[in-house]
This record gives structure tokens, sequence and C-alpha cells, in this order.
């Protein structure tokens, strides 16, 4: 049997102490009513020996306690499975309590770095993996050697020598058992290796199947397709080839019929000597075949506990991850400034250049400071530590004189709006979403922020129901400009006096851009600003640009300062300027050259 | 029953005729395991017999140990489907799946969510498989040894007979109840769990503003509503169904009671022999295994029919009917004759009775609000679907009469979002021409800006993607899609906004890029900065699926109040706003 699995599921159990219990108590009754359920069986026979005795005094007396025997019994494990059942659903929501959680108190960025969707397949899918074992089978597994316990120690109560034939099959149960149960470590990775590039390969031809369409005769990604198809093909042969023998053994000795037999053949001498009676061999063919019935729902207990191991081992890893450190004695920030002082960080520290590499960044309150570089120089890393996504390595970052490590995390996030490139929306109405910066935000409130978002406007006449439309999943039912507007507006709700702009007018369309843009002035208003920008015509004239490059400040000063000094950003703009003049066409003759300007 | 039994067969595929062999193996193995069990009713009743009639025991011994090797032996060749067929049943499944997805309707295959498809082709797969292979049989089993012995006992005795038939038929009904009742447990926990799902996600994605407003953790307002709900769903599904399994379980349990009483009781007036009785009552105990397991397999064939519905559901699609009378097209004008179409379940059409007339070797703009029918046009010309009404010609040639492999061969289509595969970088390039030569395939990458990046790789062209994945930039990646569409040299490029979502740096390149790719082509641009289109020969102004303007840019500009020289002024504006306070200053005051 799998120990590592059944621990592992166990740990988890253990988080719940409710549910244990409760899985204790099924057990208990799961055990009550096996071997009951065997006295049940053993009313039966004796009921039936009387009549065959020719007594008619007794089977009135067995038939009833027959029949209490057997409706208890039955009412034991029903009771059992509805506690188990039960049980283990109160189990889920306790882990996915605890996952959010620790979710919240890990740092942003390592949840960040997990991704959404690996994060809801633990949260989710795994946890919902552990129902087969923790309601289906831990609290049988008692009963499944209680019962057939009992039913062997009543057939060699009432008849040893019957008891001795049955016991014959087992050496072969344990055969079975023993080959079942073992675990195809090498099979079972080879196996689940293939069957996750198989998935891979079946998501690529999928998502990219209309460039498959417009540039692949058929032989490349179809060829990755099925060779994937085939290696999964080879690696479940391999198993089933490995497994066959155990396969077929269970198929034919882990029923009842051989063990029938076998007390058939055994009783036919034993009769005619007269060694046992017509009550003895009733009983025998009535719970001979318990203890091999048995085997079969342990054999399921080791699958399922192979099935979820991986899930349980991924839900503790992520129970186990560490959490950002919170300050003992919090401070608050005094005011809007953000400093950081030979800021040194790395994504992985042992390995690899920094990302960012002695930052010294100085944002007096009420400025606008903006970023720009080429990809991977570190321009989001740094905005992402003034909310302590992560921690620096070395050096500080503070806002308003405090080191950010001082200050309480969700008291440091009140001080921060962070608009990103991609707008996050929740499910429920425009006004929840707004509302969600400032849960207790008078409608006013909310109107008056959408309003600075000029978002006002498309809400009240465009939408069907106003600030109580619901947007749909993650915003799905508005476009990508009308749902940063309400990222906007949320901001502007939020009255923090730091904002973090991320590309935030990147993916507008033109006639949204305006309104975006106007919406972002208002929001800036009064504020210490951040801001990532890609088009550089729109940060000419902030008052302090910084230019980063490999994780390092290469220039800092103002837009005519920087273009006068020639140098990197000089070209940057040399380029931007470019970009923003190109045209298309068709001939060689006419490229690039209109003039677009005015 | 039938339709089940017709899902398997299609799904089996070229395996249907072992399948067929196997369930007939499986018919004739329960049969068997039936009549062993009935052989104790002679064997019991030479065994009580007074005195034991030891010959006549031995005999049906000896019927029932040949009858349990003959089971067996039937069941070592139905197994064998399993361990012989159930992969290859996978791998042909998910080949005839794949080929599906290469020549289904585009139109059908976007309808269809990707992940949905995926699950298809993924799990959906392996669990059709696995119903033809073991649970077809098991279910046989399950069915047809119960009814079987049934059948013996009202042989054998007919009053006992009725005693099991009435707990069957009664038991029957709750079994039928546990399917009904588990359909719709499953319908509202699958409900909960997606919903739940989709709150997880969010919760991860907006933990920085639910963290500053105490809105995050275990009782996180976003989350305990919906967990609350998930929990009562799972509760009252696993109650509901949990209630007839228990039903039916315990009238089996009642049944062999009541078989004792009754039984009892005519023995004791001397109408039944007792042993019959006693041979009853070990049959009768068989019958409350396959019961029990009623519940969770309900739950297995469900998911089982489920899966084969919607693997049968793909294989039936049908790909777009090509007219015949095509000519292999040797011009590249794109003509639009009076065009409406509708995309599949929309009664507004999405193109609204379009003329155009794009001539060969010619820049064609499309602009206009999102959702004005721009991507249509340029899905339409690939055959993404056919128009309801009027024609679309590609030189002359119906496009509905071009098998849409021919039609595709000319043209190239650079998407917005770049799709690269999990191969080299030099398969990537290469599956716009196959047999293109190492020489042909660096000349792509140097004219789509690629070839430096590419060769800084540690592996250079045979770089694995996945390998690097995340490395590559946007602009990079777009630039390696541009090499892909200059080594096919197609006639006919569409464009949709490549260069929307890159930095400034990667622009300029991917910018050149395209300049090379469309030389002498005839191009159909999505624009949504006008500025990139100033030169086009053709500017298509479109707006709720009509062309509201079409000329050059300077023929557009003309009149003052169209749509075009408004977005036209509009876009001058926002590129004229700046994030500087002073901007902000100027912006508001506005």
């Amino acid at each position: 049997m799998n120990k590592g699995g059944l621990r592992s599921v166990m740990d988890l159990v253990a988080l719940a102490p409710a549910t244990r219990a409760r899985l204790g108590r099924a057990a208990l009754l799961a055990v009550v009513g096996g071997v009951v359920a065997v006295v049940g069986y053993l009313c039966v026979a004796f009921a039936v020996g009387e009549l065959l005795s020719g007594r008619r005094s007794g089977i009135a007396a067995w038939t009833t306690g027959a029949l209490v025997a057997l409706v208890t019994a039955f009412a034991a494990r029903w009771r059992a499975e509805n506690i188990a059942h039960e049980a283990s659903y109160a189990l889920e929501v306790v882990l996915r309590g605890k996952l959010a959680d620790t979710l919240a108190r890990m740092p942003l960025g390592e949840v960040q770095r997990l991704g959404s969707g690996p994060i809801k397949k633990i949260v989710q899918d795994d946890v919902k993996s552990l129902h087969n074992v923790v309601a289906d089978s831990l609290p049988f597994a008692g009963s499944g050697v209680a019962q057939p316990l009992a039913a062997l120690i009543a057939l060699g109560t009432v008849q040893w020598r019957l008891l001795l034939a049955v016991l014959l099959i087992i050496p072969i149960a344990v055969v079975c058992l023993s080959l079942l149960s073992r675990d195809y470590t090498q099979q079972r990775e080879r196996y689940n290796q293939a069957n996750e590039s198989v998935t891979a390969a079946v998501v690529e031809f999928v998502q990219g199947m209309p460039v498959v369409r417009t540039f692949d005769d058929g032989r490349g990604s179809f060829r990755r397709f099925s060779t994937a198809v085939g290696e999964f093909t080879e690696a479940v042969a391999g198993w089933l080839a490995t497994s066959r023998a155990s396969g077929l053994l269970t198929k034919l000795f882990i029923v009842p019929l051989p063990t029938l037999l076998l007390v058939a053949a055994t009783a036919v001498p034993m009769r005619a000597v007269g060694w046992i009676s017509d009550t003895d061999l009733l009983l025998g063919l009535l719970i001979g075949a318990m203890p091999i019935e048995a085997v079969a729902p342990l054999m399921h207990l080791t699958n399922y506990i192979n099935d979820s191991k991986a899930g349980a081992v991924r839900i503790t890893e992520l129970l186990d991850a560490p959490a950002l450190p919170e300050p003992e004695h919090p401070r608050d920030p005094n005011g809007s400034a953000i400093t950081f002082t030979g800021v040194r960080f790395s994504y992985a520290p042992d390995r690899g250049r920094p990302a960012l590499d002695g930052i010294d960044l100085d944002i007096p309150a009420g400025t606008v400071c903006a970023l720009v570089g080429p990809s991977g120089s570190g321009k989001s890393t740094v905005a992402r530590l003034i909310p302590r996504f992560h921690d620096v390595e070395s050096g500080s970052v503070r806002i308003g004189g405090v080191d950010v490590r001082e200050i309480r995390s969700d008291v440091l996030l009140r001080h921060i709006a962070l608009v990103f490139q991609e707008p996050f929306l929740v499910t429920g109405t425009v006004a929840e979403n707004i509302r969600l910066a400032r849960p207790d935000a008078t409608d006013d409130e909310v109107h008056a922020a959408a309003e600075a978002a000029a978002a006002h406007d498309f809400i009240t006449a465009e939408l069907p129901e106003g600030y109580d439309t619901q947007v749909g999943e993650r915003g799905a039912l508005l476009s990508g400009g009308q749902r940063q507007r309400i990222t906007i507006a949320r901001a502007i709700l939020s009255q923090a006096p730091i904002v973090i702009l991320d590309e935030a007018t990147a993916f507008a369309d033109p006639e949204n851009e305006a309104a975006i843009q106007q919406a972002i002035a208002r929001l800036t208003q009064g504020r210490t600003v951040l801001i990532i920008a890609h088009r550089l015509n729109t940060i000419v004239d902030v008052d302090q640009i910084v230019v980063l490059d490999g994780g390092r400040v290469a220039e800092r000063g103002r837009h005519a300062e920087l273009v006068a000094a020639g140098d990197r950003y000089a070209q940057l703009w040399t380029r931007h300027e470019q970009a923003a003049r190109w045209g298309l066409a068709t001939s060689d003759l006419e490229t690039a050259t209109l003039e677009t300007g005015r | 029953m039938r339709r089940t039994l017709r899902l398997m067969l299609t799904a089996a595929g070229p395996y249907a005729p072992q399948f067929r062999a196997t369930l007939r193996i499986s018919a004739a193995a329960s049969l068997f395991q039936a009549a062993a069990y009935a052989t104790f009713i002679p064997l019991l009743a030479a065994l009580i017999h007074e005195p034991v009639r030891t010959g006549r025991a031995w005999l049906w011994v000896g019927v029932l140990a040949a009858l349990v090797c003959i089971e067996a032996a039937l069941r070592v060749r139905e197994m064998a489907f399993t361990y012989d067929y159930w992969h290859l049943v996978t791998q042909t499944t998910r080949l005839r799946l794949g080929a599906k997805l290469r020549s289904m309707q585009q139109q059908e295959l976007a309808r269809r969510a990707a992940g949905d498809l995926t699950s298809v082709v993924g799990s959906n797969a392996t669990t059709a498989a696995g119903a033809i292979s073991s649970l077809s049989t098991l279910f046989i089993q399950l069915v047809a040894v119960p009814t079987v012995l049934g059948v013996v006992v009202l042989a054998v005795d007919w009053r006992l007979g009725l005693v099991l038939a009435a707990a069957t038929l009664a038991a029957l009904p709750l079994v039928r109840q546990v399917q009904r009742r588990s359909n719709s447990g499953f319908h509202e926990t699958d409900e909960a769990d997606a919903a739940f799902s989709s709150r997880i996600v969010e919760y991860v994605q907006g933990l920085p503003v639910l963290k500053a407003t105490g809105q995050a953790g275990a009782d996180s307002p976003r989350l305990t509503p919906v967990l609350a709900h998930q929990h009562q769903a799972q509760v009252k599904a696993n109650r509901s169904a949990a209630l007839p399994v228990a039903g039916a379980q315990l009238i089996v349990q009642l049944a062999l009671v009541a078989l004792v009483a009754i039984g009892s009781a005519l023995a004791l007036d001397m109408r039944l022999s007792p042993v019959v009785l006693v041979a009853v009552v070990v049959t009768a105990a068989r019958f409350a295994e396959p019961l029990s397991m009623a519940a969770v397999m309900t739950k297995l064939f469900e998911l089982s029919e489920a899966a084969l519905r919607r693997v049968d559901d793909v294989l039936a699609t049908q790909p777009l009917p090509v007219a015949p009378g095509g000519q292999r097209p040797s011009a590249f004008d794109i003509r639009f004759d009076n065009v409406t179409f509708a995309y599949d379940g929309q009664n507004q059409p999405t193109l609204d009775g379009i003329d155009l007339t794009v001539s060969e070797r010619s820049l064609t703009a499309l602009v206009g609000p999102s959702g004005s029918g721009k991507t249509t046009i340029t899905k339409l010309i690939s055959r993404y679907a056919d128009p309801q009404h009027g024609t679309i010609r590609l030189g002359g040639t119906d496009l509905r009469t071009l098998e849409p492999d021919e039609l595709l061969r000319h043209i190239a289509i650079v998407f917005q979002d770049v799709y690269l595969f999990d191969d080299t970088i030099r398969a990537n390039i290469a599956m716009g021409r196959p047999d293109a030569t190492d020489d042909e395939i660096e000349a792509a990458a140097r004219a789509a800006n690629a070839h430096d990046f590419v060769s800084r790789l540690p592996e250079g062209y045979r770089t694995r993607v996945g390998e690097i994945g995340s490395a590559l930039s946007g602009g990079e990646r777009q630039r390696i899609s541009i090499a892909r569409a200059i080594l096919k040299d197609a006639p006919v490029i569409l464009l949709d906004e490549p260069t929307a979502a890159l930095d400034t740096e990667s622009e300029v390149l991917v910018q050149q890029a395209i300049d090379r790719l469309v030389v002498g082509k005839t191009v159909v641009v999505i624009a949504h900065r006008l500025s990139t289109v100033v030169g086009a020969d053709q500017i298509l102004v479109l707006d709720a699926g009509r062309i509201t303007q079409r000329g050059t840019h300077t023929e557009l500009l003309a009149d003052r109040d169209g749509r075009y020289a408004r977005m036209w002024a509009a876009q001058l504006a926002a590129r004229q706003w700046h994030a500087g306070h002073c901007g902000v200053a100027r912006a508001v005051c506005e």
C-alpha cells in the first residue's frame, strides 16, 4: 500500500479536527454495520436450519433476529456513508478556506508566479480529488477488515472445518492484493508524463488550429499531435502489460464463486461422514465469500490513494508556502514620497543576473515618474516592489520615509492604487466592482468616481441597468475600454495617495483611448505617480523619466534634457517617432515616408 | 440503451468487430455465471437430503466446477479487449478527432470553446474508450446475472420467485430515480464547482485590492457565499442520490428476510420443500451486490455516456461543402458581391450587403469601431464560414468551389495573438513551406528582422520554443510569425493590427518586417491606428456591418463631418496627450 500517499491525505484530514472526528464516527458505525450484517446472515442460516431439522419453535425468533440485524446493519452502514460524505465535504470547505488564507498571506509576487490557473487547479480540483479517499474509502477500511474477520470468527465458532476450507482461498487473496496494491511507480510516472504531453499536444493542436489551417499542410503539427498520442499509447501498453497478470487474477479469484465452489466441494465428503450440519453448510455458503469480497474495496482504496496523492502533495505544498513577514511594530507611512535606496532584487537568487541591481530612485510626493526601457529591463519589477509583491534582497523601498517592510501589508496596499494593462473585474454589478476599493463608499461617492473616470456616461446610457448591470465573469460583458475605465474609477474611489500605472492604455481602441487618458489624468491629479509607458508621447511632460536597462538606471531626467543628451532615451525617442510615422503600402517606393502628423 | 450501444460502436471505430465479439463473450460469461449459481439448487438438494446423496452431489460439484472454469475462460477473453485494445481505441479516437478538427468548419471550431475541444480529445477520449472496454461488460454482468437467476428461482418455485420479482419491481424505480437524481445533482454541483473555480481565479487576480480592503483570507466575502453554496449543492446532491440507493438496498435485505419468513411458513405447511428454500436463500443473497453497486455505477455510466456523446458530436461534424466546378485561381483580386453574413445562432447580420473589390497587389484598410464587422470580412476571405447571401470571389473563382486547403494556400494571415508551436524555431518558420531549405528559412528570418535574435539563442534555429517560452518578447514572437508568412510567400495577406501590443523598440522592427512581407501582395489590413494606413489604396469605413465610407485617406478627409474625419481628429488628440501634471491640468481644463 502507498504509505506516503495515505500519510499526506491523513495530514490534510488532521487540519480539520471536526472532519476527523466525524470520520472516526463513520468508521465505527461502518464496523458495527459490517459485524451486525454477519450476525444477520447467521440468523438466516439458523432460521432455515431450524426448519430443516423440523423444529418449528425457533424459526420466528431467528427470522426476527435476522430482520432486526439486517436492518440495523443497513442503517448503520447508511448512516456511516452519510456522515463520511458530509465530513468530506466539510473538509473541502476547511481546506479551501485555509488555502485562501495562505494565498492572502503569501507575497503577492509569489501568488502571481504560481498563476491563477494552477492555483485554481489546487484549490478546486485537487481538493475535490480527495473525496474518493476521504468519503468512500478511509471510513470503510476498518469495516473492510472487521466484517470478513467477523465472518471468519462466526464460521469458526459454528463449524471450524468449513472455516479451514474458506481459509484455503486466503493465500490467493493475499497474492492478488499484494500484486495489485504494488505501486508501479515507474509505469505510473511514465503514464503521467505521456498523459501530460498528450494533453499539451492536444491544447497546442486545438489552440493553434487557426495557424495550422493557414500555414500547415497538416504534416508538422499533426505529426507532433500524433506522436504524442502514439507515445501515450505505448506508455499505456507498457502499464497494461505489467498489470495484466494481476488484473486477470483479480477478475478470476476476487469474486465469490471460486470460494463457494471450494466450500461446496469440501462440504460433500464432510456431509457424507456427518461432520457438518445443514445449518453449517448454509452458513458457509452465505458468509464464506465475505473475506474474499472484502479484498476489492481495499484495492480501490489503494487506487484512490494513488490518484489523490499528487493532489494532496500539491495542497500541502501550497499550505506550507512561506508567508510575507508582517512587521511586529507596524508603522504608518508618513506622506507619499517613494524612495528606493540601493535596491537589489533577484527572482532566482542562486542563478543569473539580479533583476534589479543597485536602484536608487526618489519620487517626491505629488510628482510623476515614468519608467522606460526595453522589456526585461526591470520596469515592472520596480513597480511591484512598492506594494511588496516581493521584498528586496538588499537596500530598501520607503514610502514617506518608512520602509515598506515596517508597514502592515493591508495598510500599504490601501496607500497604493494599481492600474494594470489587463483590467481586473469581478463577477457582480458595475457598482460592486467600483466599490471593491472602498466597500463602505456611498452611492454618490461611487458615481462621482465613475464620473471622474469618464465612465458615468456609458454606465448610465449604454448599460441596460446602469450601475446595477452585471458585468459577467471577469467583466466579459463589457468592452476592454469600458473595463479599464471601471478599474480607474475604482482606483479613484480608493483615494490612495500613490498610483502605479502599468501600460494602462496599451490595448484600448482609438475611440476609447481618449476617454481613458482623460480618466487617468483625473486619477493622477495631486498624487504620487509611477507610470510604466511604452508610448513615449504620453510621458513627455512628466517630472522625471527614469530609463532602465538590465536592472540598472541608465539615465534620468526630464524629457527635453534626455533628448538633448543624445543617449539611450534619445534613441528610444527617435524609434518612437519612427514607429509613429509608419504607414503601410504594398510597393516599396511609398513605404514609411508619409507625413502623418498634422 | 440502444443509443449508448450505437455511440459505443461509433467510438470503437475500426475495433467495432472486436467490441461486438467482446460483448457477446461477456453475455455468455454472465449466463455461465448465473448457471453456476443455479447449480447450487440441485447441489444443495443432494447434500441436504437424508441420507446425503453423495454421488449426485459430486456430479453437481463437477458441473459447478466446469461452469466456473468456463466462465473464467470467457472472462479472460472478455478482459483481453481491455488489455489489447483500450489504448488502441483511445489512440484511433484521438487521431480521428484530430483529423476532424483539421477539417471542421472554422466557425464550428470557434464556437466550441478551445477548452471544451481540448477535453473532448483529452479526457473524453480515454473515458469513452474505458466505457467501451470495461464498463459495457460490467453492465452486462450486473443486469444479466440477477435476471437469469430470477427466472431460475421463478421456475423452481413460483411463490418464492414472486417474492424476488416483487422486490425487484419495488427496487427498480428507485434505481431509476438514482439515475435521475444524480443527474440533476451532478448538474448542480458542476455549476457550483464552476462558479467557485471562477471565483478563486478572481480572488487570486484581485488579491492586491482585496487585501487592501480586508476582503482576503478564509472568510473573504468574495469566497464564502460561493463556497457555502458549493457545500450545500454537494450535500444536497449526495442526500438526494443516496436516499433511493439506500431504499433499494433495504428492499433487497428485506426480501431475503421475507423469503425466509414466507418460505418457512410454506414449508411448515408442507407446501414447499425446505431444501428448495435453502437453495433459493443462497441464490437470493447474490442479488444484493449488483444493487448496491447501482449508485457508483450510475455515476460512471452517466459520465461515460456524456463523454461518448461529446466524442460522437465532434466526429459527426461536417466540413464546409465544396461546390463543383472550382477553378484554381490564377489572379488574386478579391470581390464581395452583396455579401450578408450572420454568425450561427445570431439573428442580426454582422455584415449586411457588403460590396467591395480589392484589386490585385493593392492595399485595402478596414477601419471602424469594434463590432463593426472588420474582422468578419477577413474571416470570410479565408472561408471561415459561407455568407448567407452574396458571393465572395478570389481571382474570379467563387470561394465555395475551392477546397479549403487550396484556398488557404494562397493566403497568409498575421494574427494579433501570435501562436508559436512547441517545436524548434526553424520548424515554426518552416510551417509556411515545409520543403524550404535552411538558406530560404534564414532569408525569411532576415527579412522579418528575426535572424539576429534567433542567432543569439543558445541553439539558434534549433532552439525549441517551449524551452525558452517566456524568454521571447512579444515583438520577437511576432517577427517569427512574420518570417513564417514571408516564407509562405502567399499572394494574399491578411493583417489584424499586428503591432497593437508592442513596445516602441519592437514596434519599429515589426513594422519593417511587415513592410517586406507586403511588397507586391494583395493586402487587407484591419487598422486601429489610422496613421498606419494613410497610404492605403482604399480605406473602407465600417459601421454596424455596412460600409459607410470608402476612398483614399485624402478623399475621406475631404468630408469634414464624415466618420473618418472625426476618427482622425480623435486620434490626433489622443496622440498629443501627455501624462505629466501640466498635461493633466490641460486635459482636465479642456
